[in-house]
């Protein structure tokens, strides 16, 4: 069964594999378990996701664990456009976030851990509908990074374990918006611009255990700066303007944040915990998309859209009962600002301030094998008039995430 | 029992997607659209060609369609303003100035140097000429649109201009007059405008945007004839009487009203599209213009130069280079400034030059009107919609919903190709300061058009 449904995985990430909800286009899907306590978990390891939630936290795992998750995002966006009193929604195809972590002890003490992370903590595909009263500046942004992360974790006390991993990040960005530009026939021209991104980061924690009912960890996961090169811009327009918008490569950066979690767990009996996380995520990082075109004309310029995000704060709540020793009930929230400002909101990230909802559960299938499962809810409104643009309305989001992931231990 | 397992999870997998998929869409709930304190039983634009939908210098009928007063009355009609009634012209496409040529559509054109380019060209051989001698006039449905190309703030009060044996007469009116082409035995008049608007029935609410074709035939000669309307003087001869004419007779009949100011014309493309300094020279002809020009004391450098043109108060020879902010008409020989030396060894001529006087003359009547505009309108309570301010924002470009729209000829999204009249992306960004003032004077809430949703230039 497991390969059945590590089959399926592979399958969902190469068939449908766009990312979709985000704080900024942050992804929090990373386990299910964290999932379903409001995102948190940095202090409570669990199974090879501790991998990515804390590394130091891995050590005090008796277990080898190879975990394979995915969490399909529904997400609509509605737009009210203030002038006209008229409505325009995205179609999105449905994201999926997935994850997938291999973690072995060297020693069967499990005071040294290797293990290796593959998850997408960034990301976004938006797309809106056609003729949508914001063409011009976004029809469809796609982006997508790949987190691999080799990892190794130490026990280096009896209450303190340290880890870390190097992270390599894999992505391609493609933006889509139509030009306002139109041939003989109305139709309007299109540009595109596809791309493919590298960039590399590290992950590092340590976690420590004053009590035994209480757990401290701390993390930090460096920005990532992806780095764009060759990208493609291809441009669609009336033959009399094709040599205005000629077929060029780009080069530009999108910067992926670092973040930083601390951590909280209390466990005062074995089947009841509750966990807090509070993050701090450096999106001062993305402060323009640039994109640089090889070829430049008179109506192809270099783009530089200020974007000003600014550092959140996130916090994160959840626990999890246990009625029975196989079961597993969770339920969690949190509270999330934002990192983009007033006059900055756009359609590619049409964010706000977040509250959300989580519950999920956990059932022990054997010794070795679990699946855990769980359900996110969001609603986010924002109304602003954007800067560069001068598009002025309300963005109305709705976000909806059932995730399910099935983990063997041995 | 692995296999029931398995087949619950997928289940509870399909419920899960089953809920999201149904469940997750934002609610719409837009804000009502209300009249406010009007009453739109029967709306009527009246105006002049940028109300009719005049553009790419020609009337034809996807210009009515998408003309100021049409968009306008698609706006209005979101809060119970009845169906859109067009004098529409017989084609769709071709259309017709008043000189029987065609509209203008963006094509290829070789200039005298051989040179191929993007230029303004006839759509057709002809213009559709019939279209103006067939009365479109029906008894039954009256036109909810009385924009005429053409018409003055004066030229509501003139029979003159229904009568097609006068020299003032308006065919585009002519072809919409309940006359029908034949004078009414019973009067002996030919009838006016307002004749036409108030015929059948008051409206309860109209536009009124004219005015500015009592400034522009003048500042389309170059200042050389066609004398601006003057401000003093009768209905029918004075621009001040007859807009209080205008106003105070939808005051009598009860009438609410939008009322426009008019624009600075000087800063359409028309007048603003060609350098007054695009005189490139390079030394040879820099030097044999120094020879021509060198007795009068006017020297030319290589680089950019002003073009000469004649002025008969410029000395002797009635002769001088251009000052900035003078302006060259898009009517001037283009062919003959590239290929033979006009506008250098040849001057232009006065009719293609707006001069700073001839400018200042201009600029302070269109100043002139828009306070007889404003102080009586204000007077009487009409919402006023400042279009002098939206064509100057134009002049100086904006972003609108990301896309930039400027006074730019062609590339600036608003204007036609005739330079003066907007295109249907335009006439929408203009119906929006109406709608603008409506809301803001008479408390109502009725949307803003669209101006994407709206076509502008059409590139091959």
């Amino acid at each position: 069964m497991k390969r059945i449904y590590l089959g399926a995985l592979f399958f969902l990430h190469f068939v449908c594999d766009n990312y979709g909800f985000s704080q900024g286009f942050q992804v929090n899907f990373q386990g299910q378990r964290q999932q379903g306590m409001g995102l948190a978990g940095t202090a409570a390891p669990f199974d090879g996701s501790s991998l990515y939630f804390n590394p130091g936290s891995s050590v005090f795992l008796n277990q080898n664990s190879i975990v394979g998750g995915v969490t399909p995002v529904f997400s609509n966006i509605l737009f009210i456009d203030s002038a006209t009193n008229t409505s325009y929604r995205s179609n999105s195809p449905v994201g999926t976030p997935f994850s997938f972590y291999a973690m072995f002890q060297l020693k069967p003490t499990g005071k040294l851990k290797v293990g290796l992370s593959v998850n997408t903590p960034f990301g976004s595909t938006v797309q809106y509908e056609d003729n949508w009263i914001g063409r011009f500046a976004l029809t469809r942004l796609e982006l997508k990074a790949i987190f691999i992360q080799p990892t190794f974790a130490y026990r280096i006390a009896d209450h303190i374990g340290i880890g870390g991993g190097f992270v390599i990040s894999s992505g391609n960005v493609n933006l889509q918006k139509d030009i306002p530009v139109q041939d003989t026939n109305g139709v309007y021209g299109h540009a595109e611009l596809a791309g493919k991104a590298i960039g590399f980061g590290y992950n590092i924690g340590i976690h420590f255990n004053p009590s035994k009912q209480l757990s401290i960890g701390l993390t930090y996961r460096s920005k990532v700066a992806m780095n764009l090169r060759d990208g493609e811009a291809t441009f669609t327009v009336p033959s009399s303007l094709e040599d205005k918008f000629p077929t060029t490569t780009f080069t530009g950066r999108l910067p992926l944040p670092s973040v930083t979690t601390l951590g909280f767990s209390y466990h005062p009996c074995s089947a009841f915990t509750v966990v807090l996380d509070i993050n701090r995520v450096g999106w001062k990082v993305y402060d323009t998309l640039a994109f640089d075109y090889a070829t430049n004309t008179t109506s192809l310029s270099d783009t530089k859209s200020p974007r000003m995000y600014k550092n959140i704060l996130a916090f994160r709540l959840g626990m999890e009962v246990k009625p029975i020793k196989s079961l597993s009930l969770r339920l969690g929230g949190g509270y999330g600002l934002t990192p983009v400002q007033s006059g900055y909101v756009s359609p590619e990230t049409p964010d706000g301030i977040r509250i959300y909802g989580t519950f999920g559960l956990g059932y022990e299938l054997s010794q070795k094998i679990r699946i855990d499962a769980s359900v996110y809810y969001t609603k986010i409104k924002r109304s602003d008039t954007n800067l560069e643009t001068n598009m002025s309305g309300t963005y109305t989001t709705i976000a909806l995430a059932p995730g399910l992931s099935i983990s063997y231990k041995w | 029992m692995v296999k029931r397992n398995s087949f619950y999870k997928q289940l509870f997998l399909v419920c899960l997607c089953g809920i999201a998929l149904s469940s997750c869409k934002p609610k719409e709930k837009l804000l009502p659209n209300t009249p406010g304190e009007i009453n739109l039983q029967q709306f009527v634009a009246i105006g002049d060609g940028n109300t009719a939908g005049y553009m790419d210098d020609a009337l034809y009928q996807y210009g009515q369609q998408n003309s100021l007063g049409a968009i306008l009355q698609t706006q209005l009609q979101l809060v119970g303003a009845g169906e859109i009634y067009l004098p529409l012209m017989g084609s769709a496409n071709i259309g017709t100035n008043s000189s029987f040529l065609s509209k203008l559509i963006l094509g290829w054109k070789t200039d005298c140097l051989g040179g191929i380019g993007l230029s303004p060209v006839r759509f057709a051989q002809q213009g559709e000429g019939a279209s103006l001698t067939t009365s479109a006039y029906s008894s039954q449905n009256k036109f909810t649109n009385f924009g005429i190309p053409g018409l003055k703030m004066i030229g509501a009060y003139q029979n003159q201009i229904g009568d097609p044996n006068a020299l003032d007469y308006n065919a585009y009116f002519g072809r919409m007059s309940m006359d029908q082409f034949t004078l009414p035995a019973w009067s002996g008049t030919w009838s006016t405008v307002r004749d036409n608007i108030f015929n059948g029935g008051n409206p309860t609410f109209c536009s009124l945007f004219l005015g500015i074709e009592d400034a522009l035939p003048y500042a389309k000669s170059g200042a050389t004839a066609n004398p601006m309307t003057p401000l003093l003087g009768l209905p029918g001869i004075g621009f001040e009487e007859s807009f209080v004419a205008w106003v105070d007779g939808f005051s009598v009949q009860n009438i609410k009203a939008v009322v426009a100011t008019i624009p600075d014309i000087t800063q359409m493309p028309y007048f603003t599209t060609i350098p007054y300094n695009g005189l490139n020279l390079d030394d040879e002809k820099a030097a044999s213009l120094n020879q021509i020009y060198g007795p009068l004391g006017f020297s030319f450098t290589v680089g950019s130069n002003p073009f000469m043109i004649e002025d008969p108060t410029a000395g002797a020879f009635g002769v001088r280079p251009m000052e900035e902010g003078e302006l060259i008409l898009l009517s001037v020989p283009l062919d003959s400034m590239k290929c033979h030396q006009y506008g250098s060894v040849y001057p232009l001529r006065d009719e293609f030059v707006l001069t700073i006087a001839e400018l200042q003359e201009i600029r302070n009547q269109l100043l002139a009107y828009n306070q007889v505009i404003r102080q009586h309108s204000n007077f009487y309570g009409f919402a006023v919609a400042e279009t002098a301010d939206f064509y100057a924002n134009l002049y100086d470009g904006f972003v609108y919903n990301g896309v930039t729209m400027s006074a730019k000829f062609v590339s600036g999204g608003a204007y036609s190709l005739d330079g003066i009249h907007l295109n249907p992306r335009g006439n929408a960004l203009l119906a929006n300061v109406f709608i603008t003032a409506i809301n803001k004077t008479y408390k109502a809430t009725i949307p803003l058009a669209n101006a994407l949703f709206y076509s502008s230039t059409y590139f091959p």
